[in-house]
């Protein structure tokens, strides 16, 4: 059965009724047992639509998605991670492992009884560990290959189509005002690690741009 | 296109949902800018933070036919907006935001606007309980959401599980206050009976 309050009930649960019709619809409450019940079957509807969980989708979007916006899914980094090697690569690895390994030590060494004790870098007592940061990168290096990759890349330049030429003068845009961003946040928090990670990161991007960008020219030219 | 006044991440925490998937924060804003710069890993982490939360609104909203479509349609959006995300709301609020945008375009364009929001009762014809079962359950809560009308089924969504006020719903649905007011009644009357006893 319906009465007039019926369909005010939700409105009443919602605090939606003004003064004068609230308390009218309290006195009736307090009379008819058919509106109590809907009112409190109701709250058990809006506390059950509030208590649903979230489901995932049954398939993994992420591929499509993925393959849409260009970028390369974890599924499919997985699948390329899966390479097989025989006994015999894997010795020949060892070997080339041991090689590398041994000439860096003997560069390292050398390269330290070279240095000077008086340059020798002092760390600060209270600085904080950090992962590999930004920060170590070897600035001066790094400057002089991003400087030598855009004077290949402006040598080869005529060699590109405009628009391939507009795609990564956006991305280095983008990439340039990320490690802008990064580097005025670590200036109020150097020793922010995140921020370190997130530096390198932009830097190598930047440089791998410009390689692959250098080469397309170069190949072109 | 409606603007959004409301946090509904606020919403559903309020309302005991537990808000937006996802890590929250500063690792998903960092993520953000990653994304923005065209970091797809980022981009991926933030993806299955939050697709279970974008599917079931879009799945609650338009149904499971156009449930991952959309989805996708989403997510392939907010990667080309993600220029436009200045943290100055959660990722998950400004995702949230977008998908509500993009659902209602995809609504306009299947054509289930306005039409679908008569003021009428349909929707406590709609949904049908168990035969002789009284108000014993007979569909899963969610089956019985997914009947109900259009209008009903959205007004509900989008006040009861998503947070949103009347005035919002009616500015995003393009209908008036009161209508939204009697959908989601008539929403919560038809689905009384299937509630868990």
């Amino acid at each position: 059965m319906k009465d007039q309050w019926t369909d005010r009930l939700s409105e009443y649960l919602d605090g939606e009724l003004g003064a004068a019709e609230r308390a009218a619809l309290e006195g009736h409450l307090a009379t008819c047992g058919e509106c109590g019940a809907t009112l409190a079957e109701l709250r058990r509807v809006v506390a059950r639509a509030g208590a649903l969980d979230d489901r995932p989708p049954t398939a993994d979007l992420w591929p499509a998605i993925a393959e849409h916006i260009g970028v390369v899914s974890l599924p499919a980094r997985r699948a390329r991670r899966r390479i097989v090697f025989t006994v015999p690569q894997l010795a020949a690895a060892s070997v080339a492992l041991a090689l590398v390994s041994s000439a860096t030590a003997w560069l390292l060494i050398r390269a330290g009884a070279r240095a000077p004790v008086a340059e020798a870098p002092t760390p600060a007592p209270s600085a904080p560990a950090t992962p590999a940061t930004a920060a170590m990168y070897p600035d001066k290096r790094y400057a002089a290959q991003v400087a030598d990759l855009e004077r290949a890349l402006e040598r080869g330049r005529g060699q590109l189509d405009t628009t391939t030429v507009r795609v990564i003068e956006k991305n280095l845009r983008i990439i340039n005002r990320a490690i802008r961003e990064a580097q005025s946040a670590l200036a109020a928090d150097p020793a922010n690690s995140y921020l370190n990670l997130h530096l390198a990161q932009e830097m190598r991007r930047k440089l791998e741009l410009l390689r692959q960008a250098a080469a397309l020219a170069g190949a072109r030219s | 296109m409606a603007t959004l006044h409301r946090d509904p991440d606020e919403a559903a925490r309020r309302s005991g949902r537990g808000g937006r998937g996802g890590r929250g924060g500063d690792a998903e804003t960092a993520d953000a800018a990653l994304a923005a710069a065209g970091d797809g890993r980022a981009f991926e982490r933030l993806y299955r933070a939050h697709v279970a939360r974008i599917h079931s609104l879009v799945r609650r909203m338009m149904g499971p036919d156009h449930a991952d479509d959309v989805t996708q349609d989403v997510f392939v959006r907010a990667w080309n907006k993600l220029a436009t995300f200045r943290a100055e709301a959660a990722f998950g609020t400004w995702l949230h935001r977008l998908a509500v945008n993009v659902i209602l375009a995809r609504r306009t364009t299947l054509g289930t606007e306005r039409g679908r929001y008569d003021d009428s009762q349909d929707a406590l014809e709609v949904v049908p309980s168990r035969p002789g079962a009284g108000v014993e359950l007979s569909l899963d809560f969610e089956q019985a959401m997914g009947r109900l009308p259009d209008g009903a089924r959205q007004v509900f969504v989008l006040h009861d599980i998503e947070g949103y006020r009347h005035e919002e719903i009616a500015d995003m649905l393009g209908i008036v206050e009161g209508t939204s007011k009697s959908q989601l009644h008539h929403a919560r009357m038809a689905l009384r009976k299937h509630l868990e006893r």
